[in-house]
C-alpha cells in the first residue's frame, strides 16, 4: 500500500499552455510609495491588452475623483527595457488631453497591448481628502474594461525642498511661509520668523551649524543682532538618522507622514539646536502652536552655508 | 502479559512526574524576576550620555570614581540637559535603582542625580552621583 502511495504521489501532471482570455483585459498598479503630498505626483502604470484577432486598443482614460493639478498626464509612450537596462519609450498615441477629472490618450498605432504611465499631480483641493482613480480602456471591437484604484488619502502637510540658508545673510526661517529671509526681509515679516540659521567655527566647542530660536538665550546666538521684532521662541528636538525619502531624496526608504507630527511631545523641548550635521534634522513646533515641522539638513559646508528641506503640518 | 504492560505504563508515568517535579527547582529571584546570585561586586564600569538624537553628548572620557562613588562627565556646549538618555555599564549581575525608562532630566546641576548600583546578591547598594559639566562656548 505504501508503494502504491509513492507511485500515486509521483504521478506527473502534464503541463498545458495557459489559454489567454479572449476579452479585453486591464490591470493597474500604483508606483509611488509614501505619503501623498500636495504638489507632488502619484505615478501609476496602467496595462491593457486584447487578442490581436479580436481587435486593437482605441483609447485609454483615467478618471480621478478630484481633478489633477497642472501637469497631470497619461503617457502616450509604451516602454520596453533595452539590453543596457534603459527604458525606451515608443509613441503609441496622441499626447493626453485633460478634461475636468478625465485624462485621455487616443491610440494612433495599431497596437493590441500597451502599458501607459499616469502621473497625477496632487492639487491643493485634495488636501486631507481621499482620491480614487478609475482606469478605462476601449478596444476596436467595442469592448471596454475598467480598473479601480484607491481611495488614497492625501496628506495635510506641505513640503518645500532645497532651501539655501547662509550665515548672516539668508538666515531667517519662517515655518508659516516655508521661506528663508535675509535680515531686511525678516524685519518686515518679523512675526513669522521662527528660526535663525547660524554657523560658528569656535575652537572651544562644537558649535558649527545651528538653528536657534530668536528668543533663545543669547549665548546660543553669538554675534547675532536680531532684526527689530524678531523674537519668537520655537521648540525643537534634534534628530539623527531620519532621512525622509521625500526631503533627502536619497536611498533611505523612510517617510514622515501627518501622524508623525501629531505624536510628537514638545513639553520639555529646548528652543535651540546647535552642532547640526548633514543628514540630521530637527522637529519643530512654532511658538503659537500652529505648525509642526521637520527640517532636514540636506547639506552643509564650512563656509557657513546649508541646504534645508521642510515638511510642515498645520495643526 | 497484560499485567506487565500496565506496570510499564505506570512506571513511565511515574518517571515523567519525577522529571517534571525536578524541573520545578526554586532559584532565588528578586522583585524584578532577576536571578539573585552570590556576587558581591558593586560598581559602575562605564557611563554614557546620549542626546535626543541618540548621539553622544559627551566630551572626552567620563571619570568614574568607584571610591567616591561619583561619575563626572563633561557634555558639549548647547546640550539639551532636560532630554538625555543615560547608559550605565555595571559589574556582573548588578542592577540599577532607579531604573532608566527613557529620557531623563539632568538640568538641575545644583542637585545632581543619583543612581544606586545593587550587587548580584542584592545585599550591597552603592549610590553614584552623576556630576555633569557643560563645556563652555
Amino acid at each position: 500500500m505504501t508503494a502504491l502511495l509513492f507511485i500515486a504521489g509521483c504521478k506527473k501532471q502534464e503541463y498545458a499552455l495557459p489559454i489567454a482570455k479572449d476579452v479585453l483585459q486591464n490591470d493597474a498598479i500604483k508606483r509611488t510609495l509614501g505619503p501623498n503630498i500636495v504638489g507632488q505626483t502619484i505615478e501609476f502604470a496602467y496595462a491593457m491588452a486584447i487578442q490581436p484577432s479580436k481587435g486593437k486598443l482605441v483609447s485609454a482614460e483615467v478618471e480621478a475623483t478630484i481633478a489633477g493639478g497642472t501637469g497631470t498626464f497619461l503617457e502616450n509612450n509604451t516602454y520596453f527595457t533595452n539590453q543596457s537596462g534603459v527604458d525606451v519609450g515608443i509613441v503609441v498615441g496622441l499626447p493626453s488631453s485633460n478634461s475636468g477629472i478625465k485624462t485621455t490618450v487616443t491610440f494612433t498605432k495599431d497596437t493590441s497591448a500597451s502599458t501607459l504611465r499616469y502621473f497625477y499631480v496632487i492639487p491643493p483641493e485634495a488636501r486631507g481628502k481621499t482620491v480614487s482613480f478609475k482606469f478605462t480602456v476601449k478596444s476596436s471591437d467595442g469592448a471596454t474594461a475598467s480598473y479601480q484604484l484607491g481611495p488614497y488619502t492625501v496628506a495635510k502637510m506641505d513640503m518645500v525642498r532645497s532651501l539655501a540658508v547662509s550665515n548672516n545673510n539668508l538666515a531667517y526661517i519662517s515655518i508659516e511661509d516655508m521661506k528663508v529671509y535675509n535680515a531686511a526681509d525678516a524685519a518686515t515679516n518679523a512675526a513669522k520668523i521662527d528660526l535663525v540659521y547660524l554657523f560658528r567655527n569656535i575652537s572651544t566647542s562644537a558649535f558649527n551649524h545651528a538653528l536657534v530660536s530668536p528668543a533663545a538665550d543669547t549665548i546660543y546666538l553669538p554675534g547675532i543682532t536680531l532684526p527689530a521684532g524678531v523674537n519668537r521662541s520655537t521648540k525643537m528636538i534634534k534628530v539623527f538618522n531620519l532621512q525622509d525619502f521625500n526631503l533627502a531624496q536619497l536611498q533611505y526608504g523612510i517617510y514622515i507622514d501627518d501622524l508623525d507630527f501629531q505624536q510628537l511631545n514638545f513639553a520639555t523641548a529646548p528652543n535651540f539646536g546647535i552642532n547640526l550635521k548633514q543628514e540630521a534634522g530637527v522637529w519643530v513646533e512654532t511658538a503659537d502652536g500652529k505648525y509642526r515641522a521637520y527640517i532636514y539638513i540636506n547639506s552643509v559646508n564650512s563656509a557657513g552655508n546649508a541646504v534645508i528641506s521642510i515638511k510642515r503640518l498645520a495643526l | 502479559m497484560t499485567m506487565k504492560k500496565y506496570f510499564s505504563i505506570a512506571g513511565t508515568l511515574l518517571l515523567a512526574t519525577c522529571l517534571f517535579l525536578s524541573c520545578e527547582k526554586e532559584y532565588p529571584v528578586d522583585e524584578d524576576g532577576l536571578l539573585i546570585t552570590t556576587r558581591t561586586e558593586c560598581f559602575v564600569s562605564n557611563f554614557e550620555l546620549l542626546g535626543s538624537d541618540f548621539v553622544t553628548v559627551r566630551v572626552g572620557a567620563v571619570v568614574i570614581d568607584t571610591t567616591a562613588q561619583t561619575i563626572k562627565a563633561t557634555v558639549q556646549f548647547g546640550t539639551d540637559l532636560k532630554n538625555l538618555y543615560p547608559q550605565f555599564t555595571l559589574a556582573s549581575d548588578c542592577k540599577l535603582d532607579p531604573k532608566i525608562t527613557g529620557k531623563t532630566d539632568f538640568s538641575d546641576l545644583a542637585n545632581p542625580r543619583k543612581y544606586t548600583v545593587v550587587s548580584g546578591n542584592r545585599q550591597i547598594r552603592k549610590p553614584y552621583t552623576i556630576l555633569i559639566t557643560v563645556q563652555p562656548r
